[in-house]
């Protein structure tokens, strides 16, 4: 399907349904925005009133606790972009490095699942290695920290969550197609529509289960849909339904993969035009029968049309129209049903008899049922519990013990000739937290620089894992003893650990030692800053005034000094 | 166009850009790609996907690509 009629279909269902939304949040180190139409629109056309938000991209720990009382909470965690590049930096790092990383994100699975615990339920993708390592024989680095971090997944993943491979959709659709490297490289967004769609196949029986909308029952023909060949005119001896026959090895395989459905509870039941004593004759005597009376739950065997008798096995089981698969070759009884019933799955039989066992398959998902319930949470919490004692790790009450636990050293540079080149380069690769989004070149700091009106201020991030560089900056400027915040941005990767706050705060600190008393500052609104627009807001600027893009603001420097924060350590550089 | 920005038919004409429609931000100015790329089988290269900010320069683009196909 195009990705045009999905976002148009998906406006269209949107509008026409009504009551209570279920809401999804889609967490990950990559964009990921394309999937909200489309999973949205894979669960509307089933009638589910889905709707998608992305948390920030690149900040799932702390985006799960914004967004943990959704209904649900997708987690898409990219191997590649754990740290930047990690893909080709992975084979230079020393073992120790690799330790480490691995130790880091073992934390934050940690913590992910600690902090959604309560959460209805949660779908988190396994990491791969497919996208980048499909070439190579040999395992690399890149691999070893794969299988390590999938392993912790699965050992650590709680009754509320589901994990999903995605190398099955690589391998279904392959990787060429499941991935825009040019989007990737143009804006850390990887994946493909196809790819999202593909997906958004995977979970949906995931979240019909959820919502109460898995189908229940299975209800078959049985002329060339459980045998080949037609028992009324071909005889008890000339249907097949063996493996020892080359006409019946494929129905052989269908009696079975229908007898595993009704071993896992889902209801099983006849609806054919026959004779009853025929087609009960052959499930009670015929000895290549797989399938046995035992596993039919209900029967309706006779001249009546399909619509009917549907209708009558609805009642009787006590089940709704809607949770029934009936499945039969017939191109005029499938069409009849879908005409009639059109809530009934209708499968057909494919005409090509071979690709019967595959086809069935695809659809076992539509009965997918979820047996985990709320009710199993104490349980999963015990089990997470003692996974952190076990690693020896500490545990955080909050997301504020988590940071604290992180060890962060931020190094403050002002005026600083030396950081000229990265400090030009943030300001004109940073677009999210931004506040006015000024560009500046190299030759533009270095005046600032020497401008004995203007500061240019700076910080590096360290944690107890490693050292993420210069990654913030900000320009003010003087005129006597007022001062205005000219840029004030820092890199994504050190969001969420009230690092800009403490920038800010150093600045403050620093102007109040030169006397300055009163400080403006200005956001300016672009199509990639929202995040940030109320940032001078939450410090205790005062908004002098809002037009449609620009907001200006004015701060007495005394007010907006504090002294929280102090489990970030500072450096001051020369 | 419409389906991309969630907004009718009407509102979009030959002046219409990034800045007259406010949902025409960063992330759905890629599903208007993907779409365009999708409807007409084409490519578009880096450059070109910057430039086409407003109305006549997707059609210009767009053109483009596909004349040189």
């Amino acid at each position: 399907m195009k990705f045009s009629d999905i976002l148009k279909n998906n406006i269209e269902l949107g509008n026409a349904l009504t009551g209570n939304e279920f809401k999804i949040a889609v967490l990950s180190n990559v964009i990921t925005n394309q999937i909200n139409p489309i999973l949205e629109y894979y669960l509307r056309k089933e009638a589910v009133f889905a709707k998608c938000e992305s948390g920030n991209y690149d900040n799932i720990v702390q985006e799960a606790q914004k967004y943990k009382e959704k209904d649900l909470i997708l987690i898409v965690w990219e191997l590649s972009n754990l740290i930047d590049g990690l893909q080709y930096r992975a084979d230079l790092l020393s073992e120790k490095e690799i330790d480490d990383l691995i130790i880091r994100f073992k934390n934050e699975i940690n913590h992910v699942f600690l902090e959604l615990k309560n959460t209805s339920s949660i779908i988190v993708t396994k990491f791969s290695t497919m996208i980048f390592n499909h070439h190579l024989i040999k395992k690399n680095n890149f691999d070893k920290i794969c299988d390590e971090l999938n392993e912790y997944l699965v050992k650590s993943t709680p009754t509320n969550c589901l994990l999903i491979d995605v190398d099955k959709i690589f391998s279904k659709i392959s990787v060429l197609k499941s991935v825009d490297f040019r989007n990737y490289y143009s804006s850390k967004s990887l994946y493909t529509v196809d790819f999202y769609c593909e997906l958004s196949k995977i979970i949906s029986p995931f979240i019909f289960s959820i919502k109460g909308k898995a189908k229940k029952a299975l209800i078959l023909d049985c002329d060339n849909t459980l045998w080949k060949g037609i028992v009324g005119e071909d005889g008890p001896e000339g249907i097949k339904m063996s493996s020892k026959d080359s006409n019946g090895v494929v129905f052989e395989e269908i009696q079975y993969l229908i007898k595993s459905l009704s071993r896992k509870g889902v209801i099983i039941g006849i609806n054919s035009k026959n004779n009853a004593d025929d087609v009960l004759d052959i499930f009670n005597n015929h000895k290549e029968m797989s399938l046995l009376t035992s596993d039919l739950s209900i029967q309706k065997i006779n001249w009546k049309d399909k619509v009917t008798n549907l209708q009558d096995i609805s009642n009787e089981l006590n089940i709704g129209i809607d949770s029934i698969v009936f499945m039969d070759d017939s191109d005029f009884e499938i069409n009849m049903v879908e005409q009639y019933l059109p809530n009934v799955k209708s499968i057909q039989v494919p005409k090509h008899i071979y690709l019967y066992p595959d086809y069935f398959r695809q659809n076992i998902n539509l009965f997918f049922n979820n047996t985990l319930l709320k009710e199993d949470f104490n349980r999963q919490q015990m089990y997470q519990e003692q996974v952190l004692r076990d690693e020896n790790k500490s545990q955080f009450e909050n997301i504020e013990d988590y940071i604290k636990s992180l060890q962060l050293n931020m190094s403050f540079y002002i005026d600083n000739s030396k950081i000229v080149s990265r400090i030009a380069q943030l300001t004109q690769k940073t677009n999210q937290f931004n506040l006015t989004t000024i560009r500046y070149t190299e030759n533009d700091i270095r005046a600032l620089i020497e401008d004995s009106n203007s500061l240019v201020y700076a910080f590096g991030l360290k944690d107890k894992y490693g050292d993420f560089g210069i990654t913030g900056v900000s320009i003010v400027k003087l005129f006597r003893n007022k001062a205005k915040i000219d840029s004030f941005l820092m890199s994504c990767r050190v969001l969420g650990r009230n690092i800009e706050n403490k920038f800010l705060q150093l600045i403050l600190e620093h102007l109040k030692s030169l006397k300055i008393v009163e400080v403006n500052a200005t956001y300016i609104k672009t199509q990639k800053n929202i995040q940030v627009e109320n940032f001078f807001n939450q410090i205790g600027f005062v908004e002098i005034s809002n037009s449609n893009s620009t907001k200006n603001y004015k701060g007495i420097l005394k007010n907006l000094l504090n002294n929280d924060l102090k489990y970030i350590k500072v450096t001051y550089e020369k | 166009m419409a389906s991309v920005f969630e907004i009718p038919v009407e509102d979009i004409n030959d002046d219409s850009s990034t800045n007259s429609i406010e949902n025409w931000d960063s992330l759905r100015h890629m599903n208007l790609i993907t779409v365009l790329e999708e409807e007409f089988g084409i490519r578009f290269n880096d450059e070109q996907i910057i430039e086409m900010l407003n109305f006549e320069q997707v059609i210009n683009n767009t053109n483009k690509v596909l004349n040189d196909k």
